[in-house]
């Protein structure tokens, strides 16, 4: 009896730190400790939204922001507010277990505050096209979804595999993809949309412009003569009179072509599964002649 | 009277000779300077017509247009400037310091919110909702600053603030109500965008900024007698009141039609006017018509540095005459101001 009991409180002493064993490294290799896997996830990224949604951890969602709307069914999650300033109360009334939050977006504020209420933080920080693939292999782990994950990622690469194959030895066109019409802002060095248009058989015009997003000069953007002139969709900018202002430039090899195109933004912009759906748009607009049936065969 | 009339009549003359040759230098040069680093052969070539293509493209469809949208804008602010100035007898008076930009800006947004795109149609009512803001900005800038009938000095500067500090927290809380993609765009306008501008926005932009400045100019003499004092102008035959109405009307058109094409861009309605008067004495009847020139010479050459300083990225405009700007309006705080009667 005696015996019985010690085991029994032997077990209780050990079963929580059996249980603390679960401790991941985030994306920016921080060490993030939780008492179990996490059950109750918030997430304040949209692509994270997204990707949680893709391997079927949905479940474990229990907060989104504003902006995560997709799939259709996250907005059906409560919101907890903005990227920028999420509602910190919000936050602590859904109980979550651990929040997925990001360097480039969130606030480092956010985080401080979301420790100091000991809250555990997961950070990602993806920033090209491989940071997105692992990404979801990482989510993928931390909700128990790994084997999902890791089939979502296989076919996502065969997906990138069989676009590169498509456009491989093809003659590179010179790409302008427009992020903002005006004043013009487009993707520089580092930028994800640059590294896409890349897979996908372009040399995009703007390419060594700095870093990231800057804002660009539409001359200097226009004399490099772009054979392929892609506009990103956002609410007030996939209008006709958006497109009309650039088909005035009937001297430029784009749009005398007819090679000016709209796109939608958050297929490019976003560190989500995604982007694989964007890059296979922006590769059948930048080498149509690839994708022809004749070819297809 | 005609004597002294006359001679200002032939100084003026003189003053808008040579200020439209320095107009016309610094055109020319911001037509050869950009980053597409066309020739200057090859410019010329666009000129008379000899050449087609992007050169073309980058000549006639984006420079030329932003030449001239930047001297529209820079005169309408130096006007708009000048006007505020000699209305309120302050001579920091200005569109951005006296909270009229923030009100014309925040009209744009609004108007942007109800759905008003980049059509025709739309940039005339964007423009009127601007013009809205504008009036309800400076009409609270008025009534708060009164005191007996003056508008003294620090008590206008600080309405000015305040309301412009109002306007600017109602465009934050729009801008973040508004989608996340949107906002990259808004943030550059607010710092003021000279963009390429199409032909037909540049039409309705010249024509309000035509009717802004009939409104101003044509009151030069009217305002000389105004620094006099109500009381002496009354005497002298102005009516004050209507004299005041239209002057804040015609400021506040020209402040929201820069607005509304080119977004807010500070400091040009202070330091144009005020280097005029530096050069020129108090004469409203010279420093108001120079300043048309003179402020599309000085946002033309801001302009040109902002889209060479660092291409082929861009800064705004604004940034620009913000850096101008902000020290000199502490150069005329500490030695100007105390002439106003501080």
């Amino acid at each position: 009896m005696t015996r019985l009991l010690a085991a029994l409180a032997l077990a209780c002493l050990l079963l929580p730190q059996a249980a603390s064993a679960f401790t991941v490294t985030d994306q920016t290799g921080r060490r993030v400790v939780l008492p179990a896997p996490p059950a109750r996830i918030v997430s304040l990224v949209p692509s994270v939204t997204e990707t949680v949604f893709t391997i079927g951890a949905q479940d474990r969602l229990v907060g989104v922001t504003d902006f995560c709307d997709y799939p259709a069914a996250a907005r059906q999650k409560p919101s907890v507010g903005g990227m920028i300033s999420p509602s910190l109360e919000g936050i602590v009334a859904l109980k979550p277990d651990l929040v997925v939050a990001t360097t480039a977006g969130n606030r480092h504020e956010t985080f401080d505050q979301l420790a100091r209420l000991k809250i555990p933080v997961y950070l990602v920080n993806p920033v090209d096209a491989s940071d997105v693939l692992d990404l979801i292999a990482r989510l993928g782990r931390l909700t128990d979804r790994a084997e999902a994950a890791d089939r979502v990622v296989a076919a996502l690469r065969e997906r990138i595999h069989a676009v590169s194959a498509r456009v491989a030895g093809r003659p590179r066109p010179r790409v302008l993809y427009v992020l903002w019409p005006d004043p013009l802002i487009v993707p520089a060095r580092g930028a994800l949309v640059s590294e896409l248009i890349a897979l996908a058989g372009g040399d995009s015009v703007t390419a060594d412009g700095g870093q990231g997003y800057p804002r660009y000069s539409m001359e200097a953007a226009l004399a490099r003569n772009p054979e392929v002139i892609l506009i990103a969709s956002h609410d007030a900018t996939g209008s006709p009179l958006v497109r009309s202002k650039w088909e005035r430039f009937t001297q430029v090899p784009a749009v005398s072509a007819g090679r000016l195109h709209t796109v939608d933004g958050n297929l490019m912009h976003r560190y989500g599964p995604r982007i694989v759906d964007g890059l296979e748009v922006l590769a059948r607009l930048i080498h149509p002649e690839a994708f022809e049936k004749a070819v297809l065969r | 009277m005609t004597g002294p009339a006359s001679a200002s009549g032939a100084r003026l003359a003189v003053l808008l000779v040579g200020l439209g040759l320095v107009v016309a230098l610094v055109a020319i040069g911001a037509l050869f300077l950009g980053s597409a680093r066309v020739p200057p052969g090859d410019v010329l070539a666009v000129l008379t017509g000899r050449v087609k293509g992007v050169d073309q493209v980058v000549v006639l469809s984006l420079r030329l247009p932003r030449i001239l949208a930047a001297l529209l804008a820079g005169g309408a602010l130096a006007v708009a400037g000048a006007g505020f100035q000699a209305l309120t007898r302050n001579p920091l008076a200005e569109p951005s310091v006296l909270g009229v930009s923030s009100g014309a800006a925040f009209g744009v947004i609004v108007a942007q919110v109800f759905g008003l795109g980049t059509g025709l149609v739309e940039a005339v009512g964007i423009a009127a909702c601007a013009f809205a803001g504008a009036l309800v900005a400076g009409a609270a800038v008025y009534v708060i600053a009164s005191r007996g009938g003056g508008l003294p000095v620090h008590t206008l500067l600080l309405a000015g603030v305040i309301v412009g500090i109002f306007f600017s927290s109602a465009i934050t809380v729009l801008i973040s109500v508004l989608d996340f993609d949107r906002l990259g765009g808004v943030v550059h306008w607010l710092l003021g965008n000279l963009g390429p501008i199409a032909p037909a926005s540049l039409a309705v932009f010249a024509a309000l900024t035509a009717v802004g400045l009939w409104l101003v100019v044509g009151q030069a003499r009217p305002l000389n007698l105004l620094a006099l004092g109500e009381e002496s102008a009354q005497q002298l035959g102005v009516d004050a009141e209507r004299l005041k109405r239209r002057v804040f009307a015609g400021a506040a058109l020209l402040t929201s039609a820069v607005v509304a094409f080119v977004g807010p861009i500070g400091f040009v309605g202070l330091i144009v006017p005020q280097v005029l008067r530096m050069l020129l004495g108090p004469d409203n009847r010279l420093v108001i018509p120079a300043a048309v020139l003179g402020g599309g010479a000085f946002l033309l050459l801001a302009d040109t540095l902002a889209r060479n300083v660092v291409a082929p990225a861009e800064l705004s405009v604004g940034v620009i005459t913000a850096f101008c700007g902000a020290p000199f309006f502490v150069y005329l705080l500490r030695s100007r101001a105390p002439q106003a009667g501080l």
